[in-house]
């Protein structure tokens, strides 16, 4: 296998390993969400829970937030010991550590967006039932933009002063259009089982552009 | 032939100035000690070569090549560098880790084995990294580093944390290193017993190089 393609490979296994093992990421992030929903059942009037329109944007709204706390994490590991170093020489082009990382952090958000989809519909009665396919569509390549700009970001605040506050402060205003594209293609998934082109094509052009940047610029983003 | 070529290399912090303009060239096949106090820049040398801290200005030129350049990335492997920590995952076993570096590096997964018992951390080898004592981490380190086999060492204080029995371990695997016919460059306050070791030393001050 050519260099690239293993590393990327090898840091992907290494991270979704130490997620498994820990299990301090995903673990925060699922009571996270699971509370959230719970505090919105209670909150909402029933009669407003079967209404398809605003139920998506809310769903995606508690994904990003709960994501948030994962993607804070997201290097963690490296910056606690050292292993940033490790990483940076390795044998080919940073772009595949960040192809790596921004994988796992992939394969973690979307099992927190399934995770998020299964407590709305246990708490909030969302029927899922016409909507399976196209909804996992959305959550597929919603995942795969949130993965890759938040590991850009993620990287870019790992070492800075005020990490907690600087990811979501940069992650907010970029990771809108991925919000209401997906708000959107959900809720067109719920009432009519199936989602609109324009939306298909928004949110896989901007999880590819973030992707390409990502390779791109990770050589600089781990450089002192 | 120079495994590492410095040519007016410059390293600013702000107003700080870490590396101010050092030209020096470090031979194939030498071991050469980087003395100087606390804050007079080693770190940073060493981070500059190794390509993990890109100089303000200058060139910098590693087994022929210039490491920040995209087209020599394939080139980053052939450089070890072991810095203040051991460069490891805490929450992995140090065997875990150490595979992890021979995929990173595409070498073969014996060496694991084979540096864990020239290290004698054998019996070490389950355990996360996290439960080990800050000598033993250091060791493991060390053990990164002979896994990925680089021909270019670039050590920060490597003794830092080390019993007798590690300094003189680490002491032993430089040497090797030195008579296999590759390059070391280590950055340490004090050497003592070790500093026959070296073929050369250099001492930094407020960034500028010095021979010693």
């Amino acid at each position: 296998m050519n260099a690239g393609p293993r590393v990327a490979a090898a840091v992907l296994g290494k991270d979704l390993r130490l997620d498994l093992r820990s299990k301090d990421r995903l673990g925060h992030m699922a009571v996270f969400s699971a509370l959230v929903v719970v505090l919105l059942s209670i909150s909402l009037p029933p009669a407003k829970r079967a209404a398809t329109l605003w139920i998506p944007a809310l769903m995606w709204v508690v994904f990003l937030f709960t994501s948030l706390l994962g993607l804070s994490r997201s290097f963690l590991a490296e910056t606690a010991g050292g292993a940033l170093a490790t990483l940076s020489g390795a044998p080919c082009d940073r772009g595949w550590i960040f192809l790596g990382k921004a994988g796992a952090n992939f394969v973690a958000l979307l099992g927190v967006e399934i995770w998020t989809a299964v407590l709305f519909s246990v708490f909030l009665g969302v029927d899922w039932s016409r909507a399976v396919g196209p909804a996992l569509g959305v959550a597929l390549l919603g995942a795969a933009g949130l993965a890759s700009v938040g590991t850009l970001l993620s990287a870019l605040s790992a070492t800075a002063r005020f990490r907690e506050f600087l990811l979501p402060v940069l992650l907010f205003p970029l990771i809108l259009p991925v919000l209401v594209f997906a708000s959107q293609a959900t809720a067109d998934a719920l009432a009519e089982g199936a989602v609109r082109g324009l939306h298909w094509g928004a949110l896989a052009l901007y999880a590819w552009v973030f992707t390409l940047a990502g390779y791109f610029v990770f050589d600089h983003v781990l450089e002192d | 032939m120079k495994a590492i070529d410095l040519v007016e290399v410059q390293k600013h912090y702000g107003a700080v100035r870490a590396l101010d303009g050092i030209s020096a060239g470090f031979e194939t096949g030498t071991l050469t000690h980087v003395a100087g106090p606390n804050g007079a820049g080693k770190s940073t040398l060493l981070r500059v070569i190794a390509g993990l801290t890109r100089p303000t200005r200058g060139r910098v030129a590693v087994l022929g090549v210039d490491l920040f350049r995209s087209l020599h990335a394939g080139e980053r492997g052939r450089v070890g560098y072991l810095g203040a920590d051991a460069g490891l995952y805490g929450e992995l076993t140090l065997r875990e880790n150490l595979q992890f570096c021979t995929r990173l590096h595409g070498v073969d997964k014996s060496r694991v084995d084979a540096v864990l018992d020239r290290l004698d951390l054998a019996e070490m080898s389950a355990r996360p990294v996290s439960t080990l004592s800050l000598g033993f981490r250091r060791r493991a380190g060390l053990a990164r580093l002979l896994v990925s086999d680089p021909e270019l060492w670039l050590l920060d204080e490597p003794w830092n944390g080390l019993d007798a029995d590690a300094s003189a371990s680490l002491a032993s695997e430089l040497r090797a290193h030195g008579e296999a016919g590759r390059t070391a460059l280590v950055a340490a306050h004090v050497v003592g017993e070790y500093a026959g070791l070296f073929d050369r030393g250099v001492a930094l001050h407020d960034g500028r190089l010095e021979e010693v």
